[in-house]
């Protein structure tokens, strides 16, 4: 079985995404390794019931 | 056709009135005579509805004030008692498309500027702006001197004001924020663009209308920057009023402050109000010894101007006032910024030449407002508890009443489905 292309992922570069909240990609930032934030939140900020009433009338993507 | 579908259908047809609303003003008369619904003992006021015995101080002198103005009463004390009974009756001028800023009242005989919507054929209604004297009824102050200033108003000022834009053909508003694009004005809190603009247009016809008090009648009008505020505010309710009331649409079409509670409009439920506690407006105290317990909640219908896109919605097109609001450039930006991720739309007749020719944002939907957590910013003056100006800044629109105007467009939904499924 051929790992070379999984060996190279691993040999390369560390770059990370993180999503969500950014105390992961600082912390990685600050041992010097290449984090990339995607700003994300919970729908309605984690509101249930809001989460309920928009899954009904949409408008947010 | 899903609910989704048919909100979104609902809300493009909102956008369409708002974005193609062309407002003129085209009279001043006394507001009985056309206010629908007006009567001799009612007295609009602003904000969501209210109750007697939640009245701010400051509101209740204007009340008061107002009902001793129209010989409905002989004190404060007849004045409120008859409230109290009911036998003069306090409603929301929103609901009556009309707008009163700040501690402002609309009493029957009071002239109102009446602007219509050409596009649309709605009219809106506001009281004439007051001018420079901070003693008035528009900042909870009544007495002897503001009395004269308001019966001037009824017999002198209201009535030159109309013939002069009767004469005039009526006053083009978009023309005029056309015009003044690139001057500064965010057209809430400062528009001194606006206003030397539409006293260039007016003048002419000032100059030319019967009364001995002529030069008086001049000087009040030229003098004052804010007039064109109370121009556009009738403008916005002009708009606004054929806006209310299309089934299950989540835009935002009237917001405004009683001083205890807040409250937006939707276009699907009308006139109904959603309401949560009133925000104070952080900024710019006019005295150094003022401090926040001295300021009442938000009051005033003036941010009927940021449901059409103008104020802390195009706050880059204003970046000088963001001083007052303790604040800078990068902010203004923020503000329109965090406008347009909540809004459908944006008006094309004022581009800001600082933001590549980008218009303002308009059309607030209250679903991407909850589902993005972004709270969109009114500008706005704050009122002293005891009556007066206290100062002028921003406030972060109350989350809780956009939640509470989904619930109320979600039963609508829930009720036009029941009814399909009954068919």
């Amino acid at each position: 079985m051929d790992c070379e292309k999984i060996l190279n992922l691993f040999r390369s570069e560390l770059i990370t995404v993180n999503v969500g909240p950014k105390l992961l990609a600082t912390s990685l930032e600050m041992q010097g390794y290449k984090a990339y934030q995607v700003e994300w939140k919970p729908m309605a900020g984690g509101d249930k019931e809001m989460q309920e009433i928009l899954t009904l009338l949409g408008g947010v993507d | 056709m899903t609910i989704e579908q048919r909100v979104d259908a609902a809300n493009a047809k909102v956008l369409e009135i708002m974005t193609k609303g062309h407002p003129v003003w085209v009279d001043v008369q006394p507001a009985i005579d056309v206010i629908p619904g007006m009567t001799k003992t009612t007295i609009l006021t602003p904000g969501p509805g209210i109750t007697p015995d939640r009245v701010t101080p400051p509101q209740r002198t204007s009340i008061c004030g107002a009902a001793i103005h129209e010989g409905l009463a002989a004190t404060r004390e007849e004045a409120w008692a008859m409230v109290e009974r009911g036998e003069i009756q306090i409603i929301s001028s929103q609901t009556m498309n009309t707008g009163n800023a700040a501690c402002m009242v609309t009493s029957a005989s009071m002239p109102v500027i009446i602007v219509e919507d050409t596009t649309s054929g709605g009219k809106g209604f506001a009281p004439i702006h007051p001018g420079g004297n901070p003693k008035c009824l528009r900042w909870g102050l009544y007495d002897e001197e503001v009395e004269n200033d308001l019966r001037w108003f009824r017999d002198v000022y209201g009535p030159a004001l109309g013939q002069a834009v009767r004469a005039a053909g009526g006053i083009d508003v978009i023309t005029i924020l056309s015009k003044t694009a690139g001057m500064g004005d965010e057209n809430h809190n400062r528009q001194p663009a606006a206003s030397m603009c539409l006293a260039l247009q007016l003048m002419p016809w000032l100059l030319d209308i019967e009364s001995d008090q002529k030069n008086a009648i001049i000087k009040h009008f030229a003098a004052n920057d804010r007039f064109f505020l109370h121009v556009m505010m009738a403008g916005v309710e002009a708009i606004m009023a054929s806006c209310k009331d299309i089934e299950l649409s989540t835009v935002m079409v009237g917001m405004g402050g009683n001083g205890v509670d807040f409250g937006i409009q939707l276009a699907g439920t009308g006139n109904r109000w959603y309401i949560t506690d009133a925000p104070k407006i952080n900024g710019t105290f006019l005295k150094p010894t003022y401090k926040e317990s001295d300021l009442i909640g938000y009051l005033g219908d003036s941010c009927v101007t940021e449901v059409w896109g103008l104020g802390g919605m195009s706050a880059i097109a204003g970046p000088a006032y963001m001083r007052l609001t303790g604040s800078n450039y990068a902010e203004a930006r923020n503000r329109t910024e965090k406008a347009r991720a909540v809004s459908l739309g944006e008006h094309t007749f004022a581009p800001v030449p600082w933001e590549d020719m980008a218009g303002f944002p308009v059309g607030v939907d209250a679903r991407k407002v909850v589902g993005y957590n972004i709270l969109p910013i009114s500008h706005g003056g704050s009122a002293l508890r005891v009556g007066g100006q206290g100062g002028a800044g921003a406030a972060e629109l109350p989350l809780g009443c956009f939640k509470e105007a989904l619930r109320g467009i979600f039963a609508q939904a829930k009720e036009i489905m029941e009814k399909e499924e009954t068919k």
